[in-house]
């Protein structure tokens, strides 16, 4: 042992520029100093830009008044005394109201279609690819402006087309029935919280039933038990308001035109930049989501739909108790992308003249510092997105395989 | 006495069902059930009704013409107009760019000598030179325009024959030809003042398909390195340069590329002096290549992650360094596991260069646009005009899908 030569003996170590530690340190101060300079330089230019170039920028806009319409409000909106960041409110819901809707309604379809893709029938996984490789290949923006113009090339008011006076369509948009409370709030909201109340027991009926079946093997068709208590106890509900107040708990309002002003009075009038943009965007997220779940349920083993047929269930049943549910954890996260895709195309409403969020910005910088509006604008998308990240990440916090 | 039995043959059965040839085919894929034989009733009935609409519509009411009233500003936007090149001769810079573009994929068949690529090469070349058969009015573009379409089929041969027989066919100056090309492109495009034949055409002027070509070509060839980075640098072990990248990433994500684009209009100008700025085409490009990156990034994160440890394990155990375990084996198989996911976010950066359209770029959505807003004759044409360009976009973005699949099939993804 003690034979071993000098120079093992003697080593000094690594080099110091070979040195892991110390090359990773200075490889983070470096990027850390070029990232902070290069942040620092560009906004110092702007800085100076602003003073220079008397480019706007403030932020005291916030709470004059904004004094423009904005075409679309679900939230009370006067435009004469409502300021600024009111508007940016309003603007903002009406995205949310958008998003939601658009969701919703994009998931049923590209499920749907989805399912269609996946289909025994020939005919039908066909169609729904040609569905699916047409829609997705196309911008957007491409797709908004084509319904958009064909739209706007439906008849005007005076010749709307009509749908047993109930609904009506033409070149200004869509008005259709709409339930009100004008019949007393008080017994509008007490008949509304009785339905919901309805439908959380029915959802409890169907759950209870289901389980009891599984375990008991005891048929009690729970879906269509829990959707006829949910919709018993409005009815009923209905009902007992009806007889202890002597009026229908809701209204009904639908829409008439009014010849005089050559316009529709009543019901829910939408005007059409928000039904484009409604089509568009579920029309196009439909044929992503579509292929999520197409690729979702196939990820599901062979075995799996073997076994389930074998056991005697019918190719619906293996589709909704055995595929489904395997195929929902691969699922989802890829959807919530998509809703979240969703969201933020829907930021192409300045191009068809829907009031959200990126429009009524734009419109507002021709009176307001524009960089201000955009920095609020990009927050509030950034806010959402967030919503969704946080959606996502509870799903599969609650769906991850637990010890693996 | 046994009683004599005869066997008498019951009645024959029926043939087995047929599973094969064409009838077999109809009844297993369309008739398999009661219930999917009238799905296949009602869905032929629904598409045979759409398709007999469709086609009414299309070669019976449909007016076509406006498409060869747009002509041309379809294609250039407003890039030949009098008002922006005052003798209407500016029509061979987009060609002349075109041409080596075309050369460029040239030299890519040579390099990358595969029946793909091959097929990629010249489908470009002989799509560019069927434009010269577009029955455009002929003093819109004159026969020199034609011949210079036409000299895309030679340009895709001199490129094989550079790349085979020059030092340009190596992959590293493929990459330095790419850089050079884009300058000179551009250069080409915008013109010099002074030069003769090179009269100035400031970006606003840039327009139509073109627009949305050279801002897709840009971002698609910049997105990815930028996006290897940042996916590199988020899965780092060094602290602050995965938060920087992390920061990056899900800002870009986070928020509408509209917004953005907007941003390019109004912040980042004031960060460059007002004698050197940068011109709209640039910033937009600049926009839309970084705003794509971010989501370039999160599917090479992807394929990173969904690699084995014991590959990388096993680089290091051999003696490989870290950047080379990552440059030789984790990198190419994490980017072949992702080839459709890359080719997904090229069709969604093509998709976005339309966004533009709103912050007033001309590109071929804006022309189509305009022209019908200031045209109400062709109001009622708008259906067939934004048809055709959705056609357009559909023709591009389905070819890169197909080029996708059969990269993957190539690379041979999820067989090995």
């Amino acid at each position: 042992m003690t034979d071993r030569p000098q120079r093992f003996l003697t080593y000094q170590g690594i080099p110091v520029w070979r040195h892991a530690v110390l090359i990773q340190w200075a490889l983070q101060i470096v990027s850390t100093i070029m990232v902070v300079t290069l942040v620092l330089w560009f906004f110092s230019n702007v800085a100076f830009a602003i003073s220079d170039r008397d480019i706007p920028f403030g932020w005291r806009f916030f709470s004059r008044d904004y004094g423009t319409p904005v075409p679309e409000h679900a939230l009370p909106f006067n435009d004469s005394d409502d300021s600024y960041a009111y508007a940016l409110l309003v603007a903002a819901t009406n995205t949310v109201l958008l998003a939601v809707a658009g969701v919703i309604l994009a998931i049923i379809l590209g499920i749907l279609i989805g399912i269609a893709r996946i289909s025994s029938n020939w005919l039908l996984s066909r169609l729904a690819l040609v569905y699916v490789e047409f829609f997705r290949n196309v911008p957007l923006l491409v797709q908004l402006l084509f319904i958009f113009y064909f739209i706007l090339i439906l008849p005007p008011i005076t010749e709307t087309y009509n749908l047993l006076d109930t609904v009506y369509l033409n070149n200004a948009g869509l008005a259709i029935p709409q339930p009100t409370l004008d019949h007393g709030i008080t017994q509008g909201l007490a008949w509304l919280t009785a339905a919901v109340a309805g439908i959380v027991i029915g959802i409890a009926v169907q759950r209870y039933l289901a389980r009891r079946e599984i375990l008991t093997g005891k048929v009690s068709y729970p879906v269509a038990t829990g959707f006829a208590v949910a919709v018993g106890t409005a009815l009923i509900a209905w009902l007992v308001v009806w007889i202890m107040s002597g009026d229908t708990p809701m209204g009904w309002s639908t829409p008439e035109p009014d010849e005089r002003f050559g316009r529709l009075e009543g019901g829910l009038r939408v005007r059409s930049g928000a039904i484009v943009m409604l089509i568009g965007l579920v029309i196009y997220t439909a044929a992503f989501i579509a292929e999520i779940v197409r690729a979702g349920i196939q990820s599901v083993g062979r075995g799996q739909t073997e076994a389930a047929l074998a056991v005697g269930l019918t190719p619906m049943g293996v589709l909704r108790n055995i595929t489904f549910p395997q195929a929902l954890r691969v699922i989802i996260p890829p959807l919530i992308s998509q809703c979240l895709n969703l969201t933020k195309n829907s930021s192409l409403a300045p191009a068809v003249g829907f009031a959200d969020l990126t429009n009524v910005g734009i419109t507002m910088t021709q009176t307001a510092p524009a960089i201000n509006i955009f920095i609020v604008i990009m927050l509030a998308y950034l806010a959402m997105s967030l919503t969704w990240s946080a959606v996502g990440n509870f799903y599969n916090w609650r769906t991850r395989i637990v010890g693996a | 006495m046994a009683s004599q039995q005869t066997m008498t043959p019951g009645a024959s059965l029926p043939p087995p069902r047929m599973t094969t040839g064409k009838a077999g085919w109809v009844r297993n894929n369309l008739f398999s059930s009661p219930t999917n034989g009238v799905t296949t009733v009602v869905v032929a009935v629904l598409t045979v009704y759409l398709a007999w609409l469709l086609v009414n519509w299309a070669f019976g009411t449909a007016d076509w013409s406006v498409i060869p009233t747009l002509g041309g500003t379809l294609i250039l936007g407003q890039y030949n107009s009098d008002s922006v090149c005052p003798s209407n001769d500016c029509f061979w810079r987009p060609q002349a760019s075109l041409l080596i573009a075309v050369t460029y994929f040239g030299i890519l068949w040579a390099v990358a000598a595969t029946p793909l690529v091959r097929g990629v090469a010249l489908t470009v070349a002989f799509a560019s030179a069927a434009m010269a058969l577009i029955p455009l009015p002929f003093d819109e573009m004159g026969m020199d325009v034609r011949l210079l379409l036409l000299a895309n089929i030679p340009a895709v041969f001199i490129g094989r024959w550079l790349g085979r027989n020059t030092p340009v066919g190596s992959t590293r100056n493929l990459i330095i030809i790419a850089f050079v090309g884009f300058i000179t492109v551009y250069f080409l495009l915008r013109g010099i003042e002074g030069v003769p034949g090179l009269y100035p055409v400031p970006s606003r002027f840039w327009g139509g398909l073109m627009l949305n070509i050279l801002l897709a070509a840009g971002g698609i060839t910049a997105s990815l390195p930028i996006g290897i980075l940042l996916a590199l640098g988020r899965r780092s072990n060094l602290p602050v340069v995965k938060i920087l990248c992390i920061g990056f990433i899900e800002f870009f994500r986070g928020v509408p590329l509209i917004t953005l684009l907007f941003m390019s209009q109004t912040l980042v100008p004031l960060a460059f002096p007002r004698d050197f700025p940068l011109d709209e085409v640039t910033r937009a490009g600049i926009v839309i290549t970084v705003f794509s990156s971010a989501y370039m990034a999160e599917n090479i994160r992807g394929g990173l992650q969904a690699l084995h440890r014991g590959q990388t394990e096993a680089a290091r155990a051999l003696g490989l360094p870290p950047w080379n375990t990552t440059t030789f084996i984790t990198l190419p198989q994490a980017l072949r596991n992702v080839v459709p996911a890359i080719v997904g976010q090229y069709i969604s950066l093509f998709k976005d260069t339309t966004l533009v359209f709103i912050i007033g770029m001309l590109d071929i959505l804006h022309m189509g646009n305009a022209f019908i807003g200031s045209n109400r004759e062709f109001l009622a044409n708008s259906r067939e005009l934004f048809l055709f360009i959705a056609l357009v976009f559909w023709v591009f973005n389905y070819g890169m899908s197909y080029v996708s699949r059969r990269v993957e099939h190539n690379l041979g993804v999820g067989q090995r």
